[in-house]
C-alpha cells in the first residue's frame, strides 16, 4: 500500500471525511480525563472551526484525529477517516495517511522545517517519498506548489533556508507541503495565530480557495473567534473538555444559545477600536481531571441554576445541525441572552466583582 | 461608563518622552541593516499608546531604543526634559536604577527566570536597587500584586506554576514595583485568549485612569488596543506611516498601509466599520502585483512596493506631515497621496478577482 500513489485527481471522495464519535482522551496515564464525549464530522469541502480557551481540548481532539497523541495520552471512542475506521491503527498505517491523506498545519512553522535544507528541497522531499516521484518532477511539482501556495518567485524561493523566509512565508511552505499530495484532510491547528494581520488575512483566503478549488475537508482550530468567524462554514465550541455548542458558524455568531459562547462572542474582537470597556468571563475553567457534576462551566455562568448542577447534561437539538449543551437552552432567559449579544455592544462589566473573582484565583 | 468614552486628550504642555530623529542601525558597515530610520515619538502623561506593525518592523527595537538596551546611531531620546540617550557611566546608571522607564518583556514564560518565585521577581528591581529594608521591599511586592489583580499567596509561587495570563500580571507587577512613571508593554496579549487579552487591557486602562501612568502598548495585533488606547503609532519598516488619536486614525485613516492593517483584522461583527476608510475591503488596498517581502527601492517610500495607488512622487519618502485642518489633534500621515488614495481605494471591486 505504501508505495501505491493516490489517484492525481477524480477519483469520487466520500461526503463525510472525518468522523470523530463519542471522543475521550485521557492524560497522565489515564489519572485525568482531558476529552470528553466529543463527536463532529468534517465533509469535503467544509471547513469546520474549533474554537475555545487554551486548554478546552481543541489541540487534543486534532492530535487523536491525527493519530499523534504524545505518551501517556490515550484515546478512546471511534475514529472515522474516509470511511475507514482508524481508531486503532498502527504507526505504520497512520504513516501511510500522512501527507498523503492528511495534511496539517501548526502555529510555529519554523520548528517543523529543517532549518539546513532548503525549503523547496524539503517539499520535494514529500512528494518523492509519498508520491514517488522522480528528483525532476518533484522539483517541479514542488516549485507548482510554492506557486500555489501565494509565494512569488517560487523558483527563488525553493533554494532558501527557513531563516531566508518570514513567518508568514514559512507558513505558506507549510501549507504546501501539507496539500503536496493532494489529501482530503487538512487539520490546521493556531496556523494563524503567530502571524501578522495582513499575512493572517491572506492565509484565510488561501484555506478558502484551496478548500472551494480543491473540495479539501478542514478542521481549523483557533482561539479567535473572529478568524473562525471569516473562514469557517460549521463552529464547534468546547469548554473545559466538551462540545457544548456546534452549528453552522453563521447562526452560532448571530444566535448562541450557550452562555460560554454567548460570553465568547461579547470578549471577541467586534471590530471597533474606540474606548469602550471591556468585558471579562470571570473565573477560570475547572483543571483538567477536575470532578464537578453537571455543567462545567457552571461556576462561571451567569445564568446557573440549580439544574445546572443536578447531573450529566446533553446536546438538546436545536436545528438541523445546531446544538448545544445547556440545561436551560429552551429557557427564554438564555434566547433573549442570545439577542443581546446579537444586537452587539460590549456593555459596561460589572468589573470590580469580575476583577476580584479574577483575583481570588 | 457607557459604551463609548471619548478619548480625554488633554492639550497639555510637554511630553512626558519625547523620541527625536532616531536611528537605530544594526551590524556594522555597509552591511548594517536600518531597524528604525528618523523616528519621531511622544508620549504625554496620562495617555495609552498603541505602537503597532507588522513582524520585524522595528516595534521592539524602539522601545530598546527608548529604555538604552539598543544603542542608536543618531537622533535623542528626552524624557521628562532631559536628553537620556546622551547619559553616559554614573549618571545613566542613576537614571535606570530610579526605574522611571520601565519595559514590560515579550512572552513572560521565556522572561520571566523560572527558578525565582514570583515574589523575588517582582522585588528583584527593588533589591538591586537598594536602600530598602527587607520588609520594605515585602510590603511593595505585595502592593505590585494587588495592582495586577492576584494576591500576595501567589508569591510563592514559580512561573511555571502559574497560568499565562498570571505570568503576564507578574511582568506587569514587576514593573510597577519600580513605581514608574512611564511603561512599555512589548505585545501584552498576543498570547492571550480573548477574556485573558481584555482582562489584562483592562488592568492598563486602570493603571492609566487611576495612577495617570502613560503606557505604550507594543502590538502586531490591532485587536490588542481594543477599547483602550488614547493615540495609535503605524510602523512600517522603521518608520512611522501614521501617527493620531484612535478614533480618527481607525475610522479615517490617511495612509494606505494603516487601512490595509484595518481591513486585515478579522471580526466578529461584518459591518461596523463607519469612515470611508474603515469601510474598505482587503483587495481594494493590496497590490495583486506587488511581493509584500521585497522592499521598496532606496530612497522612496518605504510602503511604494506593496502600495496600489504609489505614484511618481512616491519614488521620494514623505515626511510624516500634519493632517490637514488636525493640527490640534496631533494627527500626521507620511504619504504623499493621503488626500487622493481614498477615492482611488473606492473605486478598485471589492472582491478578488476570480
Amino acid at each position: 500500500m505504501a508505495g501505491q500513489p493516490p489517484p492525481e485527481t477524480g477519483a469520487v471522495r466520500p461526503e463525510t471525511v472525518l468522523a470523530i464519535e463519542d471522543l475521550r482522551v485521557t492524560v497522565h496515564d489515564g489519572g485525568a480525563t482531558a476529552v470528553r464525549d466529543v463527536s463532529l464530522t468534517v465533509r469535503s469541502g467544509e471547513i469546520v472551526g474549533l474554537v475555545g480557551e487554551s486548554g478546552s481540548g481543541k489541540t487534543l481532539t486534532c492530535r487523536a484525529a491525527l493519530g499523534v497523541l504524545p505518551r501517556g495520552v490515550a484515546a478512546q471512542g471511534k475514529i472515522t477517516f474516509a470511511g475507514e475506521d482508524v481508531t486503532s491503527l498502527s504507526a505504520r498505517g497512520w504513516e501511510r495517511l500522512h501527507g498523503s491523506h492528511i495534511g496539517a498545519v501548526f502555529q510555529d512553522p519554523a520548528s517543523y522545517l529543517n532549518p539546513n535544507l532548503t525549503v523547496g528541497g524539503q517539499v520535494a522531499e514529500v512528494l518523492r517519498v509519498k508520491r514517488g516521484l522522480s528528483r525532476a518532477r518533484a522539483h517541479e511539482k514542488a516549485v507548482e506548489l510554492l506557486t500555489t501556495v501565494g509565494l512569488r518567485q517560487a523558483g527563488r524561493v525553493f533554494h532558501q533556508i527557513p531563516a531566508e523566509l518570514s513567518g508568514g512565508m514559512l507558513q505558506r511552505v507549510m501549507i504546501a507541503i501539507a496539500i503536496s499530495c493532494d489529501p482530503e484532510l487538512l487539520i490546521a491547528d493556531e496556523a494563524t495565530t503567530a502571524l501578522d494581520v495582513t499575512i493572517q488575512a491572506e492565509i484565510i483566503e488561501l484555506v478558502k480557495d484551496l478548500c472551494d478549488q480543491r473540495g479539501l475537508a478542514v478542521l481549523f482550530v483557533s482561539h479567535d473567534l473572529a478568524v473562525i468567524r471569516e473562514l469557517c462554514d460549521r463552529v464547534v465550541v468546547f469548554y473545559a473538555g466538551q462540545v457544548v455548542e456546534a452549528g453552522p458558524a453563521a447562526e452560532i455568531i448571530e444566535r448562541p444559545r450557550h452562555p460560554y459562547t454567548q460570553a465568547l462572542l461579547r470578549v471577541a474582537s467586534v471590530g471597533d477600536f474606540r474606548r469602550r470597556e471591556l468585558e471579562v468571563i470571570p473565573g477560570q475553567p475547572p483543571h483538567v481531571g477536575d470532578r464537578t457534576t453537571g455543567c462545567r462551566f457552571a461556576a462561571r455562568c451567569p445564568s446557573v441554576i440549580e439544574a445546572c448542577r443536578a447531573g450529566d447534561i446533553g446536546l438538546t437539538r436545536l436545528g438541523p445541525a445546531h446544538e448545544a449543551r445547556c440545561a436551560r437552552v429552551d429557557d427564554p432567559a438564555i434566547a433573549e441572552a442570545s439577542a443581546a449579544v446579537a444586537a452587539v455592544a460590549p456593555v459596561a462589566a460589572n468589573g470590580t466583582r469580575a476583577d476580584q473573582e479574577l483575583a481570588n484565583r | 461608563m457607557t459604551a463609548e468614552v471619548t478619548a480625554a486628550t488633554t492639550v497639555s504642555a510637554a511630553p512626558l518622552l519625547e523620541v527625536a530623529d532616531i536611528d537605530v542601525v544594526l551590524g556594522h558597515g555597509w552591511r548594517g541593516n536600518h531597524v528604525l530610520s528618523g523616528v519621531n515619538m511622544k508620549v504625554w502623561p496620562g495617555e495609552i499608546v498603541g505602537l503597532v506593525g507588522e513582524t520585524g518592523s522595528g516595534k521592539t527595537t524602539l522601545a530598546r531604543a527608548v529604555v538604552g538596551l539598543a544603542r542608536p546611531r543618531g537622533g535623542r531620546v528626552l524624557f521628562d526634559g532631559t536628553e537620556i540617550s546622551r547619559l553616559r557611566g554614573a549618571a545613566r546608571r542613576r537614571e535606570r536604577r530610579s526605574g522611571h522607564i520601565q519595559l514590560v518583556f515579550q512572552d513572560p514564560l521565556r522572561s520571566l527566570d523560572p527558578d525565582l518565585t514570583v515574589g523575588d521577581i517582582v522585588g528583584e528591581g527593588l533589591k538591586i536597587r537598594g536602600g530598602l529594608p527587607a520588609a520594605e521591599i515585602r510590603a511593595r511586592v505585595d502592593d505590585a500584586l494587588a495592582k495586577v489583580g492576584l494576591s500576595g499567596t501567589l508569591s510563592h509561587r514559580q512561573p511555571g506554576q502559574i497560568s499565562g495570563g498570571q505570568r503576564q500580571r507578574v511582568s506587569i507587577a514587576r514593573a510597577l514595583a519600580a513605581d514608574p512613571k512611564l511603561l512599555l508593554c512589548d505585545e501584552p496579549v498576543s498570547a492571550l485568549d480573548a477574556s485573558n487579552r481584555n482582562y489584562i487591557l483592562r488592568l492598563l486602562a486602570g493603571l492609566r485612569d487611576s495612577l495617570g501612568l502613560p503606557i505604550v502598548i507594543i502590538s502586531h495585533d490591532l485587536s490588542s488596543l481594543a477599547g483602550i488606547a488614547d493615540r495609535v503609532v503605524v510602523l512600517y519598516r522603521g518608520r512611522i506611516v501614521e501617527d493620531g488619536p484612535v478614533a480618527q486614525v481607525f475610522t479615517r485613516p490617511r495612509h494606505p498601509y494603516t487601512a490595509l492593517l484595518m481591513a486585515s483584522a478579522p471580526r466578529v461583527e461584518r459591518r461596523i466599520g463607519t469612515g470611508e476608510g474603515a469601510a474598505l475591503s482587503v483587495h481594494q488596498l493590496r497590490r495583486t502585483t506587488a511581493d509584500p517581502e521585497s522592499p521598496s527601492a532606496a530612497g522612496a517610500c518605504v510602503f511604494a512596493a506593496r502600495c496600489p495607488f504609489a505614484a511618481d512622487a512616491c519614488a521620494v519618502q514623505p515626511a510624516l506631515e500634519p493632517v490637514a485642518g488636525q493640527a490640534g489633534e496631533r494627527w500626521s500621515a507620511a504619504c504623499h497621496r493621503h488626500q487622493e488614495w481614498p477615492d482611488l481605494a473606492s473605486a478598485r471591486p471589492a472582491a478578488a478577482p476570480r
